[in-house]
Order: C-alpha cells, then sequence, then structure tokens
C-alpha cells in the first residue's frame, strides 16, 4: 500500500507494528521479508519515487577535513535510496573481518563469517545473484577462459566478486511493496525526530514532516532505523529534545567511525608474458557476470598486522595523470542516477564480454578497508535543512595503519609476482617512502558509508548490539552499513541485505 | 618534462610493447661489444661479465633505457655500490659456482630465491630482486 505523506492531513497519527525508517536496501529488504506476515508494517521514505533536488538539497552538508563526494549527492533520497546509481558489485565479507585483530583498533564482530552464510546465501536472490557460491573454482570450471594466476596461494589468492545487475530496488521492488497489503509506505515522510519516552528507555513515537510543512506522528511496537552511514547517525543526534546528547548516545559513540574504502591506484605490473585475464577483467556495468580480484590471505595479514585489502587489473600503464573521482562526481544526485542507469543499459545490451584482448601491461588498483577511527566522524553543524533539522557534516579521518597495510600489500605482492615469475610491480612513488603518511590527490572512495552506529555488545565500545538493537532502547533497532565495526575489503551492500535478512528474523521473534 | 615525466612516458610507452618487441631489444644487449671483459674463476671457466650486465628484468620491461635509470637509482641508492667490481662480487656471491652449469638459468634461479626469501630492493617503485637491481647497476655503468 502506498500512501504519499502530503496528502494527510497534518498531525495525522501513522500506527503499526513495525515502522522502518528509510527505503533503500536495507529498509525494502526488511519490508519484503514482512510481506504477507499480518503484521502492520510502516515504511516511511522521505522522498518520493524519483530523485528530487529538493530532498537531496536536505543531504548537504560539508567534508572538512579532505575531499570527499558532495554529501547531496553520495547518498539518494527517494525510495530505492543508493542503489538508485550502485554498481552491483557484491560479495561477502572475509572470515578475518569479523575477527578481533589486536593490530586493528575496534576491529570484531559480534559474530563470524559462518554465522552470517545462512543469510548471505537469501541475500543473493534479493540482489538477482547466482548461488551463493564464491568459490573460484567453481567459475574456472565454467569458463575454460577463466584462469587464475599462477600465485602461491598460501600468500594471495582470487576473491571473487558477483555482480548484480545493479537492482535498482526502487523499481524492482516498488509494486510488490506498493501492492502490500501489510505493507504500509509513506513517501514525502521525513522523520525528523525519534522521541523517546519519558525515562528515555524506549522510542515513542517519530515526527514525520513533509516539505509542505505538514508534520504527522508516527507510533509502532519496533522502530528500524535504516538511513545510511551519514544519516542514520543524524537522526540519531538530531532526536535530541528529551535527550541532549541525542538517542543512543550516552557514550558518545553516534557518528565516531566513519569508514570508507580506500579506492586508490596505487601502482603498475609488468608481466613477463601476455596472460588470458577474464578471470580478472571487469566484465561491465549491466553486464553481470563475475570476476576475480587478488586478495591476501588472512595469515599474511596476520603476520605483516595489515588491513584487508585487494587489488584488482586496469589493462594499460600508468599514465601520471591520474584523478580522484570526488573531483568528478557531481553534486547532482538525478544526473548521476542517468548516467549511471545509461551505463547499465549500454552494458546490458552489450552482452556478456568474451575474453579480453591480452595484454602484459595492467594498472594496480586498490579497495582496502579503514582502520576504525574514533576521530572519523559525523557530527551535526549549526545549519538546519528545510525541514528544520540540523545538517550533517563529515570528519573523514585516517590513521598511519590504513597507508602502511597499502604499501605492504604491494610489496608482498611484488615479491610474489617476481618469486612466481609473472612481472614486476612498481608502486607509485605515493607509497615508496614509508615515512610518509600524506595521501594523493587521486585517492577516492567507495561511495561507502559505514560504521558510525557501531556494533559491540559492549555499551561502552557500540551504539547497537550483536541484533542490532540500540543499547538502552528496547525497541529502536538499525539497519544498514552503520552499524559495521570493520569495513571488510569487500563493498557493502551484500552484507548489509544479509544483515537486514537477519535482523528481520530476530524482530519476528520478538513481535510474535 | 621532468626526469620523473619522462620516465613515465617512456615506461607507458614501452610496456605497451608485445612480447616480441621486447624480446628483440634484449637481444640487442650482444651489441654490448665493449663489456668483453671475463670475471676469472678458480676452477671454472671465466665468467663474461656482459652476461652479468644482461638483466632478464630487460624482457620484462623492454626497455633498454629503463633498465638503465633503474641501474643508474640503485647506485645512488646504494653508493657503497656503484663500482663496477663491487657489483659483480655482490653478484656471484657467496661463490661463482652458484651460477654454473648454466649462467643465464643460474641467474635467473638466484633471481627467483632473490624474491623467495625477500633479498628484494625498491628502486623508482619497482620491487625488484637484489641480483638484478645490481645486474641493472651494472649494465647502466657499461652504457654510460
Amino acid at each position: 500500500m502506498h500512501i504519499d505523506a502530503r496528502n494527510l492531513d497534518t498531525d495525522s497519527l501513522i500506527e503499526g507494528d513495525i515502522c522502518i525508517i528509510g527505503a533503500g536496501a536495507a529498509g525494502i529488504t526488511l519490508a519484503l521479508e514482512w510481506i504477507g506476515a499480518s503484521r502492520r508494517v510502516i515504511l516511511l521514505e522521505a522522498g518520493g519515487f524519483d530523485p528530487d533536488a529538493q530532498m537531496q538539497e536536505l543531504y548537504h552538508g560539508a567534508s572538512l577535513d579532505r575531499p570527499y563526494y558532495p554529501l547531496q549527492s553520495v547518498a539518494l533520497h527517494y525510495f530505492g535510496g543508493t542503489t538508485g546509481h550502485w554498481a552491483g558489485f557484491c560479495s561477502p565479507f572475509d572470515p578475518i573481518d569479523f575477527e578481533t585483530r589486536d593490530w586493528v583498533h575496534g576491529s570484531g564482530w559480534p559474530f563470524t563469517r559462518q554465522h552470517l552464510d545462512p543469510f548471505y546465501a537469501r541475500a543473493q536472490s534479493v540482489l538477482e545473484l547466482g548461488p551463493y557460491d564464491y568459490d573460484p573454482a567453481s567459475y574456472e570450471l565454467r569458463d575454460p577462459d577463466f584462469k587464475r594466476l599462477a600465485v602461491d596461494e598460501s600468500v594471495f589468492y582470487p576473491k571473487m566478486w558477483q555482480f548484480s545487475a545493479p537492482t535498482r530496488m526502487g523499481t524492482t521492488y516498488r509494486d510488490p511493496i506498493v501492492n502490500a497489503r501489510d505493507v504500509h509506505l509513506y513517501t514525502y515522510a521525513k522523520v525528523v525526530e525519534m522521541v523517546p519516552n519519558a525515562a528515555a528507555t524506549a522510542v515513542e513515537h517519530l515526527r514525520a514532516r513533509t516539505l509542505d510543512g505538514k508534520e504527522h506522528r508516527v507510533r509502532a511496537r519496533h522502530y528500524v532505523l535504516a538511513c545510511g552511514g551519514i544519516h542514520s547517525p543524524r537522526l540519531l543526534l538530531a532526536s535530541n529534545s528529551r535527550t541532549p546528547r541525542g538517542l543512543g548516545n550516552d557514550r558518545d559513540l553516534v557518528g565516531r567511525y566513519f569508514m570508507e574504502h580506500f579506492e586508490i591506484l596505487g601502482g603498475q605490473v609488468a608481466f613477463a608474458t601476455a596472460h588470458p585475464f577474464k578471470m580478472y577483467a571487469y566484465p561491465g556495468r549491466g553486464s553481470k557476470g563475475a570476476r576475480a580480484e587478488m586478495a591476501l590471505t588472512a595469515e599474511l595479514q596476520r603476520k605483516h598486522r595489515i588491513l584487508n585489502g585487494t587489488v584488482s587489473f586496469q589493462a594499460g600503464a600508468l599514465t601520471g595523470q591520474e584523478q580522484s573521482r570526488f573531483a568528478s562526481f557531481s553534486g547532482d544526485a538525478a544526473a548521476n542516477v542517468k548516467q549511471q542507469e545509461a551505463l547499465a543499459a549500454r552494458g546490458a545490451a552489450r552482452g556478456a564480454a568474451g575474453a579480453p584482448p591480452p595484454n602484459t601491461t595492467y594498472r594496480l588498483f586498490t579497495r582496502q578497508e579503514q582502520e576504525p577511527n574514533p576521530s572519523s566522524r559525523v557530527v551535526l553543524n549549526s545549519e538546519k535543512d528545510a525541514m528544520g533539522m540540523p545538517r550533517a557534516d563529515l570528519h573523514w579521518r585516517f590513521t598511519g595503519l590504513d597507508k602502511r597495510s597499502i604499501r605492504v600489500f604491494y610489496e608482498l605482492l611484488g615479491q610474489e609476482f617476481g618469486r612466481a615469475g609473472l612481472g614486476r610491480v612498481q608502486m607509485m612513488e605515493w607509497l615508496t617512502d614509508g615515512s610518509d603518511d600524506t595521501w594523493p590527490n587521486h585517492l577516492s572512495g567507495g561511495w561507502h558509508n559505514m560504521g558510525t552506529t557501531r556494533m559491540h555488545q559492549d555499551a561502552a565500545q557500540g551504539v547497537v548490539d550483536a541484533d542490532c538493537k540500540v543499547h538502552g532502547l528496547a525497541n529502536l533497532f538499525v539497519a544498514g552499513a552503520s552499524v559495521y565495526p570493520t569495513g571488510g575489503a569487500a563493498n557493502p551492500t551484500l552484507t548489509l541485505v544479509a544483515l537486514a535478512l537477519r535482523l528481520s528474523d530476530h524482530l519476528r521473534a520478538a513481535v510474535r | 618534462m621532468n626526469d620523473e615525466q619522462l620516465d613515465a612516458a617512456a615506461l607507458a610507452t614501452t610496456l605497451c610493447d608485445t612480447p616480441a618487441m621486447r624480446r628483440r631489444r634484449f637481444l640487442t644487449l650482444a651489441a654490448l661489444g665493449a663489456i668483453g671483459v671475463m670475471w676469472p674463476t678458480t676452477g671454472e671457466a671465466a665468467i663474461p661479465v656482459r652476461m652479468l650486465a644482461a638483466p632478464g628484468l630487460l624482457a620484462v620491461l623492454g626497455s633498454e633505457r629503463a633498465v638503465q635509470q633503474l641501474g643508474e637509482r640503485y647506485r645512488r641508492l646504494v653508493p657503497a655500490e656503484n663500482d663496477a667490481t663491487v657489483l659483480v662480487r655482490a653478484i656471484l656471491a657467496p661463490s661463482p659456482s652458484i651460477l654454473s652449469p648454466d649462467l643465464t638459468a643460474g641467474l635467473a634461479e638466484r633471481v627467483r630465491q632473490d624474491f623467495t626469501h625477500g633479498r628484494t630492493v625498491t628502486v623508482h617503485g619497482w620491487i625488484l630482486s637484489l641480483t638484478e637491481a645490481r645486474q641493472c647497476a651494472l649494465y647502466s655503468l657499461h652504457s654510460a
């Protein structure tokens, strides 16, 4: 069922069993699970069904420490959320990502990868992927051109990615949601505050506003905040009329530990001979398919005490003209969405790529997690948006381990490629000086906003517990990548969908 | 363009060559006639120094100029090895006999062992075997 909140009388009361705030990947995944469950599920989306400049403007804020994507366009503010421009990269986090690593501050999830595997398997179909099989041997069996590089796999191994079409959840799941009797989707209903009871032990109601000045109250037995890595903490911090520090923020953790993925060219490799590189070639936006990235084993990460990351291979040599995507990504969200749709359509029309032409020189592109850093954070600024809600600014900050990890990775890669007789690796200049902690201008990120309502069983170390329930609040949960204690080497979407499925199962037991 | 940009441009061009083109360049090393020096050994055939100065790396990078520049950089990095005799001794250490019976294969194996045991050096960002870096250095001395 769909209701445009702008058409309601002001001060309407909306009630349900569960209220999901935000209809992005996590919110829609949750809502889909409750279709036919005979519960009244409220799904609140601030935007409509298409990108809207006025709604995106509500996301405007500043990145204060270093260049980043424009905050008004890095996340999307309409039904479907940021799946409106994502690229479809899917891979599960590695087992080591869930471990407490004594060289990585703040590492450790409250469960293992194995615990999450059944939810990963279910997440595959939500994102319209193939079976939950990321074993490179399976791909080599299916395609004779898929051949892995002959490296020592106790050092490096091919980590597999599957590519979603990409699923635009706002398109794919609009009809199932709108046609569901028990899911009540309210568009243009922006939650500006979560109001707790007098004792601040539970959320009592939500205040939801429309741009034309109406305000509604929303009440549910359980609430799920699913507004993403910048705007979930923003809403918690802004919910301060009864709790001055915001909701769930007794320990000043909300908004801290913002993490991205470092995505950056780090070097190039000259192979001794041309390699049939189909296994490592990007199949192209919209074409689906799979590819491998070169990953360092957990054993070597432990031995060298570095973070988790991968390199992928881009045909051709470095040019010296490398540029950051931060500068080229538009602040116009609708334009970005159109561009991504065009890329996906072209890729789908092209179809599955054949084996790429053999090349001997490849640029090396790193994606690496960031060490959790409490100083890297989302904060409120004094300016309010058109809904009267304080805007969010970003302090994106790094630690010494971040760059050292990339450097050591390349040193090990160069050593292994040399040992295996494959070729020689050259690090870019920004990596060669071990005492230099600065970052080059061509640093980019993955559009991955993670960690700002992190998960930990101990309320002194996390905003949510192992069930993603906000510490100290009986009926408030968080869904999305904001709960990640660490960022892993893989893109976050598959994992956040898996976690949303897990949360849904947990809520089923709670609502019974 | 400064040296760094020239390096990058040279490498960017030559690294796009085909393996066949690289092999042809490698063979031009035979024209290192000036290095007609033999390194005497005890009880074994003397080693032609020009073969020590022919790094297999040349076949990978496909650029004599790149190899020469790497050699020059290595000699600046390790001033104590800025001398042909020192370099030859270092390449052949601990004994020339470990490169027998096939010098070329022996050097290739030495390079592989360097990588296996972490005997590497980073020169202009290139992660090289210590042996091949010294070979580049020797090459640069005799190509100057």
